[in-house]
């Protein structure tokens, strides 16, 4: 499903997604500068699939998704998915697929809406997530919202001659900085 | 999920699953001494809802289902999924064995084996596994394999009024080759073997 709008400080909210912002992503995905820490750079990336995507993320109960906007233009998405509502558990991401605008602190600020969402409206208990340990950005951004490092994977990929380990965070209502 | 083939090990073999082998898995979800142990793969249901899930887990590309059989018959199931096209590597995301049958080494047997078919069939580097801290049996077989705690999600499963933590294991082919070199389900070739 696609959360509701949030306005967030500095020009960025997170958005519900539309098919149109979903297929703003062949241009995000596959750039080599949006995605050395992201995926391989390949995959199904057909307008038809994109619908499918839209389709099936609307309707999947297990996750919240959303569009981040920057002063209202799509720049990248984010969203909490496998959720385990008995656990009260899930896992959360974030891509900026404008690369123009790293740097502005969009991510530290979607995090932030994020993050409060899950705890205030979602009531879940906890949010974890995986991010590539030299992505120092992606990495402060959700420090900045309570994560905790609860351990690095040694070697998880391998990119331009090297391996990169990965951060392992976790988050709790009791570590955001509005609750502490 | 795929469905495995036959994997010996000395005290169990794991095996293609069968429909029949249902009415054992549905009984072991709903056994709160294996809840309390694992998460559930899937809740119990009607025996058609897993014939549905079982034909649903047939055509998964990333997943195997291994049904366990241990001194000739069914004592549990191992299931865990491949990571990627461009990161080789496997999660064993269940290991169940029978409460009933516990304490009898089938966890450990078809765990070695199952490892054995990671490493020394398929080749993968690594292997991964995500284990309840209170799990002291599933701990104590991930440690005799060469396992290494690389995180520990706090808080992460809920049961018995209570949270327990999390640890996610580690092991990569090099450790498995250290300690388990002499583990081969072949012979080695005939030296003359490819003449």
């Amino acid at each position: 499903m696609f959360g509701p709008r949030l306005d967030g400080e500095n020009g960025v909210a997170l958005v519900p997604s539309t098919l149109e912002h979903f297929k703003l992503r062949l241009g995000w995905l596959l750039q080599p500068e949006t995605d050395r820490f992201w995926g391989p750079r390949f995959g199904e990336m057909t307008e038809e699939k994109l619908e499918e995507r839209f389709k099936k993320t609307a309707d999947d109960e297990t996750q919240v998704e959303w569009t981040i906007a920057y002063h209202d233009e799509p720049v990248g998405f984010t969203g909490v998915f496998d959720i385990d509502w008995v656990r009260r558990d899930a896992e959360s991401g974030i891509f900026i697929g404008r690369h123009d605008l790293f740097g502005r602190g969009i991510a530290s600020e979607a995090v932030r809406l994020r993050t409060g969402f899950a705890w205030r409206e979602l009531r879940l208990h906890r949010v974890h997530n995986w991010i590539a340990l030299a992505n120092r950005g992606s990495r402060r951004a959700n420090e900045k919202s309570g994560y905790k490092q609860m351990g690095v994977y040694r070697k998880s990929f391998f990119r331009s001659g090297e391996w990169y380990d990965e951060w392992l965070g976790e988050a709790y209502p009791h570590t955001f900085p509005e609750q502490r | 999920m795929a469905l495995g083939g036959t994997i010996r090990g000395k005290k169990t073999t794991l095996r293609l699953p069968a429909e029949a082998d249902l009415d054992s898995y549905n009984r072991w979800m709903a056994d709160m001494r294996v809840r309390r142990a694992h998460r559930v793969w899937h809740e119990p249901a009607m025996p058609a809802t897993w014939k549905e899930r079982f034909k649903e887990t047939a055509k998964d590309k990333m997943g195997v289902l291994w049904s366990i059989d241990g001194d000739g018959r069914l004592v549990g199931f191992a299931a865990g999924s491949f990571w990627s096209m461009t990161q080789l590597g496997f999660t064993l995301r269940q290991l169940v064995i029978d409460p009933d049958q516990w304490r009898k080494g089938y966890g450990f047997d078809a765990a070695l084996a199952l490892h054995r078919y990671l490493f020394d069939y398929l080749d993968l580097p690594r292997v991964g596994a995500e284990v309840r801290a209170d799990n002291v049996a599933a701990l104590r077989i991930g440690e005799r394999l060469g396992y290494v705690e690389y995180a520990r999600g706090h808080e992460v499963h809920y049961r018995d009024g209570g949270y327990v933590d999390e640890i996610q294991l580690f092991m990569g082919k090099e450790a498995w080759q250290e300690r388990w070199s002499a583990e081969r389900e072949y012979p080695p070739l005939a030296a003359d073997a490819a003449r």
